[in-house]
């Protein structure tokens, strides 16, 4: 089992805490790895079978997989049980911060150090599509306050992360900034940006790995969400990396035109909906130095997958609180930016490897907790 | 801190109630991991410093304090496993149903 790097901002566990969350990790990756597989068998030698039956042809697509699958056993208890790990997951780390809130919010406090910043706006609204529904399951999602200068949201964000992805985005949970950038590396050697901005940041986990990584850049970083950004402050200056963080939505912000030579985000977008999708990619547009680049972290589209294997990547849309999901991964990205301004010619889209060595640990199956499989990531971008 | 997430949960089986026994199950499965790795932890601590034996756990008797802690403590387990009881009243609480988040599905993809 990986562990997650102790930093002064991870809330402490009592041995019954650590002990439950263990238990929650043990069988996410049990489900992972050892019930999920079981559903390709079901689907080749009962559902498909049984679809081709009564239609004299193969289904054609993810929704047509979904209408034959949900009927079998095997895949409604393995749902069932997915979807309870997650409940369990939200349960047995809210419970372990909830007792030491008040400690974790004074710690947060003492990490307000002079490296980088931080800007709230209370006055912004919270975007429709996360007061809509709790995503993935997070009881009060990003952006609840129970207590004043709240960080519990993030707090329970960096810690179920860890155990949601079984381990395999790293101690630091840093796996997408970490590939990215390393994709960036090689595929764009003369990049130097002097000034990136990380949209949807959360907690931060994304966010770090620019600050080595371009180290002659301000890194910037926004999120709609205070409780994130205020343990994701503190953290950083835990952790010694300098980022100014502010309260906004990547949809308008305040930042003048041609603020940015780089402009990253990490699975924000499939959290999104498909007019706030729009004017992110309008605001990247404006937020880029002409020859600047936006690039996109993302699960892979469904285009180009097997049915079977969207169908499962697909879960999420409607058994974990996803709802945007399935509309982004079947959207045309490349239509998506060239409204937004970009040339279609200069827009990418790519599947990049996993910077990480953990990440091989992954299985090979399309499904959420391995994301992409095989620890790769899909990738969208475009200069400007 | 709330502890339902926001969104009608869906069904997987054909009688809901299914369901309910299940995530009861595993939370109690979790529970007793929980112990069972306490307990190895105790056991374990218990032999390497020669503190006591196994007779002696045999011929212990609580206290009335720990008697109670014991009970708090046994309420409070209690609520964790028959979380998703608590929770469905929350939903109809909140009068969530299947078609409020298809409703939700429909709104985000499409304004
Ligand atoms: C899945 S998390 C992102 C994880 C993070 N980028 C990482 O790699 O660790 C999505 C985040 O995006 C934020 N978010 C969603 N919509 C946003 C918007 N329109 N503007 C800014 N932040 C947004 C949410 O509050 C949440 O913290």
């Amino acid at each position: 089992m990986y562990e997650q790097i102790q930093h002064p901002l991870l809330p402490q566990a009592t041995h019954d805490e650590r002990a439950r969350q263990h238990f929650v990790h043990a069988l996410k990756e049990h489900l992972a790895t050892t019930v999920s597989p079981g559903n390709r068998v079901v689907y080749e030698k009962r559902a498909k079978p049984r679809f081709v039956r009564e239609t004299q042809r193969a289904p054609q697509n993810h929704h047509e997989v979904r209408r034959v699958m949900k009927d079998e056993p095997y895949y409604q208890i393995w749902s069932a049980l997915q979807r309870i790990s997650q409940e369990m997951m939200w349960d047995a780390v809210a419970s372990s911060v909830e007792r030491q809130l008040p400690d974790l919010v004074a710690r947060a406090k003492q990490n307000k150090g002079e490296l980088g910043s931080l800007t709230l706006n209370p006055d912004l609204p919270i975007p429709p599509y996360h007061t809509a529904v709790d995503i993935h399951c997070q009881p009060g999602g990003y952006h609840s306050e129970t207590c004043p200068d709240d960080v519990a949201a993030g707090a329970i964000y960096d810690r179920a992360v860890h155990i949601y992805v079984m381990g395999r985005m790293g101690p630091l949970n840093d796996d997408l900034g970490q590939s990215l950038i390393a994709y960036l590396k090689t595929a764009y050697p003369d990049l130097q940006p002097r000034t990136i901005l990380d949209l949807g940041c959360a907690v931060g986990h994304s966010t770090l790995p620019y600050v080595d990584a371009y180290p002659d850049a301000e890194v910037y970083a926004i999120d709609v969400a205070a409780p994130m950004l205020r343990y994701a402050h503190a953290r950083a200056q835990a952790l010694g990396k300098r980022v100014h963080f502010s309260q906004q939505n990547a949809e308008r912000t305040t930042f003048a035109d041609a603020s940015f030579d780089l402009i990253v985000s990490h699975i924000l977008l499939h959290e999104t909906s498909a007019s706030a999708l729009r004017n992110i990619m309008r605001e990247c547009y404006r937020l880029l130095v002409p020859g600047g680049m936006m690039f996109h972290v993302e699960v892979p589209q469904y285009g180009g997958l097997d049915p079977y294997d969207a169908f499962m990547l697909d879960w999420d849309t409607y058994n974990n609180n996803e709802p945007f999901w399935g509309a982004l991964h079947e959207m045309d990205l490349v239509a998506l930016a060239s409204e937004a301004g970009f040339a279609p010619t200069r827009v990418v889209q790519t599947m990049i490897p996993s910077a990480l060595k953990v990440a091989r640990s992954r299985t090979g199956l399309f499904q959420g907790g391995d994301f992409a499989g095989r620890g790769q990531w899909f990738v969208f971008g475009a200069a400007k | 801190m709330p502890r339902k997430a926001k969104g009608q949960r869906p069904t997987f089986f054909t009688d809901p109630q299914v369901e309910k026994v299940l995530a009861m199950t595993m939370a109690l499965a979790g529970e007793v991991s929980v112990l069972r790795e306490r307990l190895d932890t105790v056991e374990r601590l218990a032999e390497a410093k020669g503190l006591f034996s196994r007779q002696d756990i045999e011929a212990y008797r609580p206290s009335a304090r720990v008697a109670e802690e014991r009970e708090r403590w046994r309420k409070e387990y209690i609520a964790r496993i028959l979380r998703v009881v608590h929770e469905e009243l929350e939903a109809i609480e909140r009068g969530e149903t299947a078609a409020s988040y298809d409703a939700v599905v429909r709104a985000v993809s499409s304004s």
